[in-house]
């Protein structure tokens, strides 16, 4: 097992309204997170998981137990230390102006430059470096605001990677990206635990790709339990459905992924192989129907076929035969016939 | 060349072009003053004006008192009320992440107003308390009163801007501390004796000519001494624009930073507010005009260029004021006003077209 770069101790989170009143989002954790590691925090809204990184990074005060950073305790850090140990990327877009990718990346040098910010040939090149990591070179002369919201969080997360850290934490760095630009942040991060030897803990709304990513899941549910494991092992023990299953909606451990549960379903018989029948699956059950293994007589029977090279769909409901060009069409007719 | 000699020797570029451009600002805030102190009520050629400054003899002697015991104290004040005025807008817009932030806006020259209304009015109502003369002594009560108010508001704005985060109702609320003391001091006008009350009115006109050699002894320390706290902030100021949270990741001491702001832009808005009244829109407008211009928002470049900027409006707007060639003198708040209301308006309406707060 590689080093231990952070762990937690009977740790409590949480507000402080005031002396008297104070709000637990979480207490008894211990967590641990090991140097090479990519860790991703999910769990439903309002778990407290911003609340977790924020204690974590020493931005809110901990309401009671220990957070330990590479075994020293947090607030035993001068501040310019914890910054050479941890650095950040949160979620919302900021909003700098005008300046340079070059120049907000070197701002992770602020630790390190004196008191006037004077930057060396070596800081410099470790702003290269970084832009290098996420994949940015090229950018160094753009201006941050014109650039998309993949590309600035790239930048951010160049940025946390200029101030050097042993640690990155990234409180929903996907947030307001589109899907690709997800995956490529997920896999950035990735290869930073893997080719960089960093501990990267980051949280997410993306169960599918924290399911394909993470080497391990912090899993928080709503009264700010959290279980840790490999993400398979949560799936497997049946963790993932207890934390997200709600009504009408349920977490699918074959998939990975979560399936609405329509009330009345309507049986039907669905025949065909691959990517075609997974898709028609998919479909009907968004349709209402749930899709039997065996045909048995009276349910409507549906077989994906293929003719001259193109796709159909053959519905077989009392002896009448219908054929479909598309799964709108197939959809379509198949509501049609349940209404009468 | 390898690749980073190529990126540092870009940098490098982009840094002397902007050198270059400060330096244009300095040869452009030259060519203001040697306008503003030939032009006035009385025009001086520009040989004479030479021979004054170089104190050689054989010059009119109702010019040299004009330029010596006049127009040079008084741009000499214009320069480092532009200076002031603009040095501390661009500290508290970076501070309160609003682009309309200024001393004027949130109240905090409000702040200043009180503190002289009660140093020139209120000792008349608590009599022999505390008797304001035009004395060395005097002005750094009228400067430390001013300088009082302008902090006590701007330390309330602080405390309330920690828990609203929302710029807009920042804004409002400095409104409200403008009106509420703006009550006070009418309640100070209203029972006070007319000769104090014009005093009073007159400094609220605003204007740069009032000052003395004697009294710029004073203004130029504690001007020097506001911006020599903000020689320190460029870095700071930096990494606020990321918000707070990333500044304290940073290492950045969050707080300690706000005090500095505080200390600097309300000694800087105070001494100047005391000396020559409220003078409005050189602080909202100034850090914009820097901004367009620089195509930055970097600290380091933005504050001598903010510096350099505000030191030519204020030296334009006394030479409009002036009206060359009239007996006439518009008192200065009419000329910011007049030319900075506009461009304020302009700033707001860009902004709604979906441009972000600190863009250009």
């Amino acid at each position: 097992m590689k080093e231990l770069l952070l762990n937690t101790h009977q740790l409590e989170i949480g507000y402080l309204n005031g002396k008297p009143s104070r709000r637990i989002v979480g207490s008894g954790l211990n967590l641990t997170l090991h140097q090479g590691e990519l860790v991703c925090l999910v769990g439903p809204n309002g778990a407290g998981k911003s609340t977790l990184l924020r204690t974590l990074t020493g931005l809110l005060p901990a309401l009671g137990g220990e957070v330990y950073i590479s075994g020293r305790k947090l607030e035993e850090y001068p501040r310019k230390e914890l910054a050479n140990e941890i650095s950040v990327v949160l979620t919302s877009p900021i909003q700098v102006g005008a300046m340079t990718v070059r120049e907000l990346v070197a701002m992770g040098r602020f630790p390190f430059t004196g008191l006037f910010d004077r930057m060396s040939e070596k800081d410099w090149n470790i702003v290269d470096q970084s832009l290098k990591m996420v994949g940015l070179e090229g950018f160094e002369e753009r201006m941050v605001h014109k650039l998309s919201d993949g590309e600035r969080q790239k930048v951010m997360i160049a940025r946390a990677l200029a101030q050097e850290p042993r640690l990155l934490v990234l409180d929903e760095p996907t947030a307001y990206l589109d899907l690709p630009g997800r995956v490529v942040v997920m896999s950035l991060l990735h290869d930073l635990a893997y080719g960089h030897d960093k501990a990267v803990l980051t949280s997410t709304h993306d169960l599918d790709l924290a399911l394909r990513h993470a080497d391990r899941i912090w899993l928080m549910d709503e009264h700010g339990v959290i279980r840790q494991g490999a993400p398979e092992d949560l799936v497997l023990n049946g963790s993932f459905a207890e934390t997200f299953n709600r009504r009408g909606v349920n977490f699918d451990p074959s998939s990975g992924t979560f399936e609405t549960q329509s009330p009345a379903s309507v049986p039907v018989f669905l025949e065909g192989q691959g990517p075609e029948f997974i898709w028609t699956k998919r479909a009907l059950r968004r349709a209402g129907f749930c899709v039997e293994k065996d045909e048995t007589p009276g349910t409507v029977a549906i077989k994906v076929i293929t003719r001259e090279e193109k796709l159909q769909w053959q519905v077989e409901f009392e002896n009448q035969v219908n054929i479909f060009s598309s799964i709108y069409d197939l959809i379509n007719h198949l509501k049609s016939q349940s209404t009468h | 060349m390898n690749q980073s000699e190529k990126n540092s020797t870009s940098a490098n570029r982009a840094t002397s072009n902007r050198i270059g451009f400060l330096f244009v600002l300095v040869v452009i805030l030259l060519l203001v003053v040697i306008l503003n102190l030939s032009l006035g009520s009385v025009r001086i050629p520009l040989r004479e004006i030479v021979r004054v400054l170089f104190g050689q003899p054989g010059v009119k002697e109702s010019w040299v008192f004009i330029i010596s015991n006049y127009r040079l104290p008084k741009i000499i004040t214009a320069i480092a009320a532009g200076m002031a005025l603009s040095a501390s807008g661009l500290q508290m817009q970076t501070m309160f992440r609003n682009p309309l932030a200024d001393p004027f806006i949130l109240g905090i020259n409000s702040g200043a107003s009180l503190g002289v209304a009660i140093a020139i009015m209120g000792a008349s109502l608590a009599t022999g308390l505390f008797i304001p003369t035009l004395s060395v002594g005097g002005d750094l009560g009228l400067i430390g009163a001013a300088s009082l108010g302008a902090a006590f508001v701007m330390a309330l704005i602080l405390l309330v801007g920690k828990r609203v985060q929302n710029p807009t109702t920042l804004l409002i609320l400095g409104l409200m501390f403008g009106h509420a003391t703006g009550a006070l001091v009418s309640l100070l006008v209203y029972f006070s004796a007319p000769e104090k009350v014009k005093a009073y009115s007159i400094w609220s006109f605003g204007s740069f000519s009032g000052v003395t050699w004697q009294q710029l002894q004073v203004l130029i320390p504690v001007v020097i001494f506001g911006l020599g706290i903000l020689a320190f902030l460029p870095k700071g100021l930096n990494a606020l624009l990321l918000g707070e949270d990333y500044a304290k990741t940073m290492g950045l001491n969050v707080s300690r930073l706000r005090v500095l702001v505080l200390i600097s832009s309300s000694v800087l808005s105070g001494a100047i507010t005391a000396f020559c009244g409220p003078i409005g829109f050189i602080g909202v407008a100034v850090p914009h005009i820097a901004r367009n211009l620089f195509k930055t928002s970097n600290h380091k470049l933005l504050i001598p260029a903010v510096i350099l900027i505000g030191a030519i409006v204020a030296v334009m707007a006394d030479l409009i004021a002036q009206m060359p060639g009239s007996q006439f003198v518009l008192p200065i708040n009419v000329v910011t006003s007049l030319f900075g209301a506009p461009f304020v308006l302009w700033i707001v309406l860009k902004r709604k077209q979906g441009a972000a707060s600190f863009s250009v």
